[in-house]
């Protein structure tokens, strides 16, 4: 069993008043019915598809065919779609849902998986086809709108061209002042025209959908956050624990052996007759020692996971730049701050982000003053995206020596050309352990940058 | 190098009597604090050519006092001494010397000594 777009209806013809009313009543009942679904599930691609189908079934908005497409990246790319590809598909399409007596909108909330991935699989080279890039459309979109040939912009020629459609719905998704998606639909087979009453009401189902996406990966975020959280506080806990039974453990070994060695040095100066005995002693305590150390590595490397919080990051700069300045003002060093955020929070710890900062901001300022730089400047600058906070810290110091700058995270120490910096490759670790990541880039002449992305806290 | 007077600043005092009997056999003098409070002391007094200061004390952290010797003494070397190599993350370790983990081997400490002393002389 397939599901098609809409079934022409058939029968004889009634009066045009009559039409208009049993249409317009059909629309709100299927709108309200579509919505409904909408606000109760659980998973995007099933709200994706209760759309489709309320677009494309007879009992819905009896559109031919119907596809999602969602903004990723810098690209709208197709998502889902539903209908037939060309008059021949659709014959047979409608044909074979006739004979199985389906009523595709009874199916809404419940889609059978497998006819969804079969539906998806057929529709994925079009759906590959009417993806492009954000560029191609318009970023003044608000409006629902009837394309036809020549239309000025040239995603949605192509999209007529792909569809080999007359006349299509160019439904643009917005969600929090951006575009989300595209809906496009159309009527290639039965060429009904597209009313505006039916426009509004696939634009009413559309925003429906888009706030049923929203509220469902939100609800993910939250309840993947919350595993996360406990995870983390049991993994915390775990390592705590461990990191002080072996602090516990390690002084008295560390005081035993210690000694051990020192009296076994002594009574070898001296030709004793206990030295050999001492030895075995020693090498005994430092593989205790060796154990132990591996035992909390490997603790510690099982402790997956860290409790991440919402982080004002300005705030945070301020206070490392407020702890440098007496030392930067000393060293003739100034600090420049771009800061574009306007209240965008990290999903961070608030400690690591500070070491963070604190290392690559102590480690320009050391840069800078062994290089002698006359008009030594760190530049920081902030910013956010829809998902990922920004912070950027530049210098105008020395470049990275060629044998680091491949990777210069990986090392204990890192090592500026005539100066010594602690702490990249610990830099690297802290942003890891908060699911983020730095980098390092001199694109900008004369400036050596770092740059640590965190997720944005929603 | 050697006549230096290094403080070691541990709340184990075993450890302290290691470091004692082990950095005396080297010709330093070695000073002790068991509390920054103690530390704190033999700071103010003067004549410290280098500290050795564990990062985790019973009272409180390390890291506080290293930010005061750094602010008040900026040239006075501070060798960070930490239970395991792990717990680097743990602190501010630009603004010490050196660090070094704890062990009943005390080649590498004396030999990060050795290194943070002879700039200075």
């Amino acid at each position: 069993m397939r599901y098609p777009g809409r079934c022409p209806r058939r029968g004889g013809r009634r009066s045009g008043g009559a039409v208009r009313s049993v249409a317009s009543a059909q629309l709100v009942a299927a709108v309200r019915r579509i919505t409904q679904v909408l606000e109760r599930v659980l998973d995007p691609e099933t709200a994706g598809w209760a759309t489709l189908v309320g677009l494309t079934a007879g009992q819905g908005l009896g559109f031919n065919r119907a596809f999602i497409l969602r903004v990723q990246g810098e690209r709208l790319e197709g998502w889902l779609g539903v209908g037939p590809r060309t008059r021949e598909e659709g014959a047979a399409l409608w044909h074979e849902l006739r004979e199985n007596g389906v009523n595709p909108i009874s199916t809404l909330e419940r889609p059978d998986p497998a006819v969804v991935a079969a539906e998806q699989r057929r529709l994925a080279p079009l759906l590959r086809a009417l993806s492009c890039p954000l560029d191609e459309t318009s970023s003044r979109w608000h409006r629902p709108l009837v394309a036809r040939r020549g239309h000025p912009l040239a995603a949605v020629r192509r999209w007529l061209a792909q569809l080999g459609s007359h006349s299509l719905a160019v439904i643009p998704v917005i969600g929090a002042g951006e575009l989300w998606g595209v809906v496009l639909a159309d009527n290639f087979i039965t060429h009904r025209p597209i009313l505006p009453a039916v426009l509004e009401a696939a634009s009413t189902l559309v925003q429906a959908l888009r706030t049923a996406v929203e509220r469902i990966e939100l609800l993910q975020r939250l309840s993947e956050e919350e595993r996360r959280r406990i995870s983390a506080e049991h993994a915390a806990a775990m390592l705590e624990t461990a990191r002080t039974l072996a602090h516990d453990l390690k002084n008295p070994l560390t005081v035993a052996g210690g000694l051990a060695s020192e009296v076994a040095a002594v009574v070898g100066e001296q030709g004793g007759e206990f030295s050999p005995q001492l030895a075995a002693i020693v090498d005994a305590i430092r593989h205790a020692e060796a154990r132990l150390a591996e035992l909390v590595a490997g603790l510690a490397s099982r402790a997956t996971g860290t409790p991440l919080s919402a982080v004002d990051v300005t705030a945070t700069v301020e206070r490392v730049l407020s702890t440098f300045r007496p030392l930067a003002a000393r060293r003739g060093i100034r600090f420049e701050v771009e800061n574009q955020l306007a209240g965008e929070l990290a999903a961070a710890v608030p400690s690591y982000l500070e070491r963070c900062i604190e290392n690559l901001v102590g480690n320009a300022i050391e840069a800078l003053e062994r290089a002698q730089v006359g008009d030594g400047c760190v530049r920081l600058a902030l910013s956010a995206d829809r998902t990922t906070v920004r912070v950027d810290v530049a210098d105008n110091g020395p470049p990275l020596p060629p044998t680091m700058q491949t990777d210069p995270f990986s090392g204990g120490v890192t090592t500026r050309e005539g100066g010594g910096g602690l702490g990249l490759a610990s830099v690297r670790r802290l942003t890891d352990a908060m699911e983020g990541r730095v980098e390092y880039d001199e694109s900008m002449a004369g400036w050596v940058r770092f740059s640590i992305f965190l997720r944005r806290w929603v | 190098m050697k006549g230096a007077r290094l403080l070691f600043i541990d709340d184990e005092t075993g450890l302290l009597d290691l470091y004692e009997t082990a950095f005396s056999r080297e010709g330093y003098q070695v000073c002790r604090a068991a509390t920054l409070e103690e530390a704190r002391r033999l700071l103010e007094a003067g004549n410290i050519d280098l500290v050795v200061l564990d990062i985790r004390l019973a009272e409180e952290s390390g890291l506080a006092l290293l930010h005061e010797i750094k602010g008040r003494t900026p040239g006075l070397p501070v060798v960070l001494s930490t239970a395991y190599a792990r717990y680097q993350d743990d602190f501010s370790s630009w603004l010490a010397d050196a660090y070094v983990v704890k062990s009943s081997d005390l080649t590498e400490l004396k030999r990060t000594v050795r290194a943070c002393l002879e700039p200075r002389r």
